[in-house]
Order: C-alpha cells, then structure tokens, then sequence
C-alpha cells in the first residue's frame, strides 16, 4: 500500500482546482477553518470558566512547533504577534509592527486586527475592550516568547496566568481538508524541486549553489518557506545546511527538502551519488526502504508512536544495526510538520502519542551504518485506517547522477 | 526592516579564518575580560537564538540556524558552546566557530553543569541577551545555578565597549556588494516587465548564488503604500515599484529598498531629497535626531513612510537592527567606525517611495557603501 497510485489526487488540474480558492488571498473556504477554531475556543473557555484565550507567537517561524496565531488568525506576521479570543467568540489579532495591520487585516480570520509597536502595551488595552478578566485568562504558547516580553505581557495581564501551551497543537492536529491539499500541494513542490535538482546538480557546483537554485525554483512555484538542508560528503556523518563544498564524483549528497505552502510544510529526504552507486551502497540503501515501508504498515489509526518507531527499528535490528538506533547515529524516526500542528511530535521510541486518522507527518528512518556513511529515505505521510499514505508520489530511492 | 523570518537559514556558515582570524577574537574576548574584571563576574554567559545573535556572533562567530545557542566564557578556563541542536549535529555545528569545545545543549547536566563547577564555589555571573531566552530555558539555567551564583546583566557594559572593528566594516563591504547584486537584478528585472515579486526572486536568486547566508524581500502589492512578504502570486508587473532586499553575508546584513516608477513621480524625488540631506549630515559627532530633522525637512510635507516607523536610519551589523533609530526623540551621536542603514520616504495617494543608503560613519565625514539603484 505504501505509495499513493496516481490517482486524480495527483492530477494536477484536480489539485489546482482544490486550491483555487486556498490562496493568500482570504476566502471563504479558508476563512471557514480558522473560524471554525474560533468558535471551538469559545466553547472551551465557556466549558473551562474562563475569559479569554491569549495566543502567541514571537515571530519565529518553527517548522517543528504549532504556530498559535496562525491557527486561530490564518496570518503569520512578521514579528511578535497575539490573537485574543474571549468567550462570546469575538477576537482580535495584534501584530507588530504596526505597519502590518493593514495586510494582517486582510488576511486574518478575527473580527478585528489592531497593529502595535508594542506588543505588550496594546494587549493590556485590547483585553479591556473585550471586558476579559486578567485572573481568568488562559495563554497559549507564551513560553515560546523570550522572558523580556513574557514580564513585560504579564505584567499587562496582571500577573501570571493559566497556561495551555499544547492547546493549537491539539486543536489543528488533524489537517481540515484545505490543509491537507495545501500540504498536498508542498509535496508536489517539493518532488518537482527534487527532479531540478537530479537535472542542475553536477561536479564542479558548490553546494550552496545547488541550495540556492533549489531553494529559488521551489519558490517559484509557490513555497513560502523552505527548511533545505543539502550537504555532501564520500561519508556522511549526517544532513546539515549547504556549506562551500565543491561536488564531485562520488559525493553523496544528502537533501531534506521541506517547502512550505500556505502554512503547511511537507518533507521529503534524499539520497543522491554523483556517478554510479555501489552495490553495498544499494545493499544498505534497501534497509531504509524497508524501514519505511515497515513504519508506514504499522502507522495505523490508534497505533503508537513507539510502536511505529519501534518496527522501523526493528529492520535495522534486523540487517545488524540494532546498536546504530540512537544519536549520533541517527535523531527521530520522523516528527510533525509545523506550522499548524506538529502532532504527534517526534517519532522516537519514548513516546506513547496515538496516531489518529487524518494526522500529516514525516516519516524518514534516516540512519548512519558505518559502511556507507549517513543515508536519507523519507516522505511525508497521512495516516489512514490502512496504515500510512505517502502524500509523496515517487517514493525515495538510491538516485544517480550520470557523469 | 522587519521580514519574516524563515524556519531555517539555508546559506553556508563555516568560519572561515582568513576573514576573521582566531586573532580577532582574542581582542573581543580581551574587552570582554576587562567587562568581567570591571563587575568583579567570575563569567559571562551569551544567549543567542536564529532571530537575533548580534552578542553571540561577535564573540564566537556562532549564528544559530533555526533554535538557540549559549556561549559560556569563564575569566579564567576554557570556553564552552552549547547548541541546541542533536549530538548527531555537533560535528556541522563545530565547523561555524573557533571554539573547539562544542555540545549539544540537550544533555544540560553534561554540558552546563560540569562547566559551573570550574568555576568555584560561587560568585556572579554577567550575562547578555537573556532577555530572548525563553522562561523554559532560564529556569534551566537558574535551577544549575541554584542560589550559589548571581545572574547580573552586562548589556551595557558590552554595548558600552563594542566598536565597529576594521575587518567588521570589510565584511559590511563584502555584504553590501552582494545586496547591490541583489538589489540590481531585483530593479532589471522589474524594469524589464517583470512583476514585483518575480522581480524580487530575481534578486534574491543573484544573492543567494553569491553565497549570501540569508535573504529577504518584501513587496508592494498595492502601489507603494504597504509592503508585504511573500504570497507566490506572481501578479502582472504594475506602474509603480517599491521593494525591499536584505543581505546575510557572512554573518553581516546589507539592505536597500527599491523604488521606481514608470514616469515621473514627486514623491520618488522628495524621498531621494530626504536621503541626500541625511548622507549630507552623516558624521562624527552629529546628534540623531538633528539628522532626521534634516532629512524630514527635505522630504517635505508629507509625514515618513509608516512602514519605516518614525525612523530615517538605524545600525546595522551582524543584526538588521542594531539600534541607534534616527528618530526625533533620539538621544546618540553618531560615532566613527558606525554602519547606518538610512532610508527616508513617504506616502501620499499616488503611491509611496523610499531611497536608501549604506555608510559607514568616517573620522571626517561618512562613506557611501551603498545605493539603491
């Protein structure tokens, strides 16, 4: 089951037409998301006692963390952000600058958008406006803020609040239909950059070049972000950022390619050889093949992390790498995708989080075996009652570079 | 210019010892002494994260990626950077300092705790950009020093000290060539039929295949008034241009707004006149805020671009804002060796505009780095 067929899913035009009204521009049916969110806040805070809801964000774009406001705004402003919620379902988003509250305004799902130059400042009054009571008051994802503008938040609030910082994580961890075509989307951007790539890259190239040009086409066709990590080396010891190293014959050059489209980030991990592979290099490779296809037959609904993680283990225990299944051989078995939720976290085998139908992760049993260095296999994936579906539509193989 | 920062920064950053030798970071580390010996602090402990590292970088030439990093510089011992990244990461990570003792900050009793014991019994400890560390991360911190040792901010004291050092203004060179680069091919392809944001990839493409560690664009989508950050919608080339590129060259920003417009346009030629006035006064010794009272009389009525704050100008190094806004109600001078990203513009019902410039502040005058073309 594994690999999506191509079916109408991969149909392009039946994509397009899916994401016809999923733009940057607001739209009914995006907007419908988001206040659909809203309006669950609402009923928690009733359901809780409380207030008002305060999120959110410091302006840093974690493509591994839930982006409070993005999820309950839709907007992902440039710099520290909120958005308050309070129990009647009105809510207002706050963004600094304050020169971005004419763009935030358009976009933003709240009823109101107020642009500050100080964050804290603003809140206190925007709280006032929505008669919330400080002591009954619930915050999500303060703790990612640095601790100058935390004292300087609470002490606009009065104090110290309630927190629920996993509240956006759990609430956007099932992708809404829009989401999961959107995420669609970034995998058919990310494999189109993939096919640039075996096309553009040659001895002779810095890495940084093939970064550069990676990164440039993937934005071409509409990834506004992009988590590229592109190194080569004879012997890999792991993926890292594109360095100055010239490729040449015989480099194997590692790619995690993670666009990002309208808020939904999709990755993909590569293994590339300039010439001809090995065949102990294609020997090894399959191990990560199998480790996939292994963890993608056990990521059912209700499954646990661990025990997914666990089966991709499993093979390598299997091919004699059972001492390989930790750093600095290897880091997660796979993790969520921000920036709306990265449930269900890292795929590691200390984790009891329960997979649930509709859930968008990577799945990437990348590992070091000392015979050929550090190798990548990975896709991004949907969980469904049969197991995992690549969202991908070539899955990762051992790819050559003829020179 | 506030933009959106990416999940990750894409572009190479190894240290590379032949534009920032090991020397140079002696002296800084010197000063950095004289800071510790002057608060009687047994260390200091240098927060950093993806967002802003200006502190960080300076003394170890370390520029986080996408999380955080924390420099442990005792008086006396060795040096100690601790990632926040995997142990399987720590090989890459140690390639981007000179400092040879690198760890991964995810096994805190191994890497934070060992180092505190050099340090004696108890004492102070300065510290500098804490203010960014998120209160996770302090209560770690706070919980290793449990109440033997005392956290005391030396942010002034460090900013007090810093100068602009000669290689650090030949790195500001080197970035500004490569945003003049940019922002060249950003206003060719504009000038060619290409719409804003095709010509914005344009010019971030040319940067960024000139080694440039990070780049970022923003746009008018509506005539000059407001400007945004990506949407990928590549829409039809319009009368009126006005852009933003900034520059990451090793370790160094570079900026220039973008303005142009298909005929002749008063408000381009006043912004134009508010920079000229400003580039006229830049110098030793001349208060901030008479510069933004210059440049605001020779751009005339109309009140600044809201998308520049209340600001003409403000500093600019290994951070796209390094303090020092020329406002009105600033309180600096302008010192020798100081790198001023200055911009002035307006906006009025026709559109918007906004001339910029790089100098660098001379014993006698100011140098032009760079223009927007």
């Amino acid at each position: 089951m594994p690999h999506a067929p191509p079916s109408p899913l991969w149909g392009w035009e039946q994509l397009a037409a899916r994401l016809e009204s999923n733009s940057q521009i607001p739209s009914a049916a995006k907007m419908s998301i988001q206040q659909t969110r809203l309006a669950a806040t609402a009923r928690y805070l009733a359901q809780e006692g409380l207030d008002g809801l305060v999120a959110f964000n410091g302006g840093l774009n974690s493509f591994l963390e839930a982006h409070a406001v993005f999820v309950l705004s839709g907007v992902r402003p440039v710099c520290a952000s909120a958005v308050v919620v309070d129990s009647a379902g009105a809510s207002t988003l706050i963004v600094t600058p304050a020169w971005e509250a004419e763009r935030a305004a358009v976009i933003s799902s709240t009823n109101k958008t107020v642009g500050a130059d100080d964050l804290a400042a603003v809140l206190g009054q925007v709280l006032t406006t929505h008669k919330i009571d400080p002591r009954k008051i619930v915050t999500v994802a303060l703790s990612t803020l640095g601790v100058g503008l935390v004292a300087r938040i609470e002490a606009a609030m009065g104090g110290k609040v309630l927190a629920n910082d996993k509240y956006a994580r759990e609430l956007a961890r099932l992708r809404s239909p829009e989401e999961l075509a959107a995420a669609e989307k970034a995998t058919w951007i990310a494999e189109r950059g993939y096919a640039h790539f075996l096309e553009f890259a040659r001895p002779g190239l810095r890495e940084y070049e093939l970064a550069a040009e990676l990164y440039c086409f993937m934005k071409e066709l509409g990834a506004e972000d992009n988590f590229l990590l592109l190194s080569a080396s004879q012997h890999n010891l792991a993926v890292t950022a594109a360095g100055s190293r010239v490729l040449d014959v015989g480099d194997t050059i590692l790619s995690e390619i993670t666009p990002c489209y309208q808020g939904q980030f999709a990755q993909i991990c590569r293994t590339t050889v300039i010439g001809e592979a090995s065949q102990l290099l294609q020997d090894k490779y399959a191990v990560l093949q199998e480790a996939m296809r292994g963890g993608q037959a056990a990521a059912v609904p209700g499954a646990s992390v661990r025990a997914v993680t666990q089966s991709m283990d499993d093979c390598f225990r299997a091919a004699g790498y059972g001492d390989f299944c930790r750093p600095p051989y290897m880091r997660v078995r796979g993790h969520g995708l921000g920036i709306t939720s990265d449930a269900p976290g890292d795929l590691v085998r200390e984790s009891e989080a329960q997979l649930e139908d509709g859930m968008v992760f990577v799945m990437h049993p990348n590992q070091y075996l000392p015979e050929t260095g550090y190798l990548m296999c990975g896709e991004p994936v949907v969980i469904t009652p049969s197991g995992a579906r690549a969202l991908s539509r070539r899955p990762a193989a051992l790819d050559c570079i003829s020179v | 210019m506030r933009t959106v920062q990416p999940c990750t920064m894409i572009g190479a950053y190894a240290f590379d010892q032949d534009r920032v030798p090991r020397d140079e970071f002696q002296i800084r580390i010197a000063a950095l002494n004289g800071v510790m010996d002057r608060m009687a602090c047994k260390a200091v402990l240098i927060y950093g994260d993806a967002r802003e590292h200006s502190e960080l970088a300076y003394f170890t030439n370390f520029i986080p990626r996408h999380r955080w990093a924390l420099a442990l510089l005792p008086r006396r011992g060795d040096v100690r950077l601790l990632i926040s990244m995997s142990s399987r990461d720590m090989p890459a990570q140690r390639l981007m300092t000179f400092i040879p003792d690198v760890l991964s900050a995810w096994t805190w009793d191994k890497g934070f705790d060992p180092w505190l014991a050099t340090l004696g019994p108890d004492g102070d400890i300065g510290t500098l950009r804490f203010d960014l560390m998120r209160p996770a991360l302090r209560e770690q911190v706070d919980g290793s020093l449990s109440n033997r040792f005392r956290l005391v901010a030396a942010d002034a004291e460090v900013t007090a000290l810093r100068r602009t050092r000669p290689r650090e203004i030949s790195l500001v060179r080197a970035a500004c060539e490569v945003a003049r680069v940019g922002a060249e091919a950003f206003a060719q392809a504009w000038h060619k039929g290409a719409g804003a944001e095709t010509a914005a990839l344009a010019g971030e493409r040319a940067a960024r295949g000139l080694a440039a560690q990070d780049v970022r664009t923003l746009v008018s989508f509506d005539a000059g008034r407001t400007l945004a950050p990506f949407r990928g919608t590549f829409a039809p080339r319009e009368g009126l241009l006005l852009g933003y590129i900034a520059v990451k060259h090793k370790g160094y920003w570079a900026e220039s707004f973008l303005s142009a417009s298909d005929g002749p346009s008063d408000i381009h030629t006043r912004a134009q006149a508010g920079l000229e006035a400003a580039l006229r006064l830049a110098a030793p010794g001349i208060r901030a805020a008479d510069l933004h009272a210059d440049a605001m009389r020779a751009l005339g009525p109309s009140p600044l671009h809201p998308v520049l704050g209340s600001s003409v100008g403000r500093r600019i190094g290994f951070s796209a804002h390094d303090g020092g806004e020329l406002t009105a109600d600033a309180t600096h001078v302008l010192d020798t060796g100081d790198v001023y990203a200055l911009h002035v513009g307006a906006r009025d019902v026709q559109g918007g505009a906004i001339a910029s410039a790089m100098v660098t502040i001379t014993p006698h005058g100011s140098e032009v780095l760079m223009r927007a073309p």
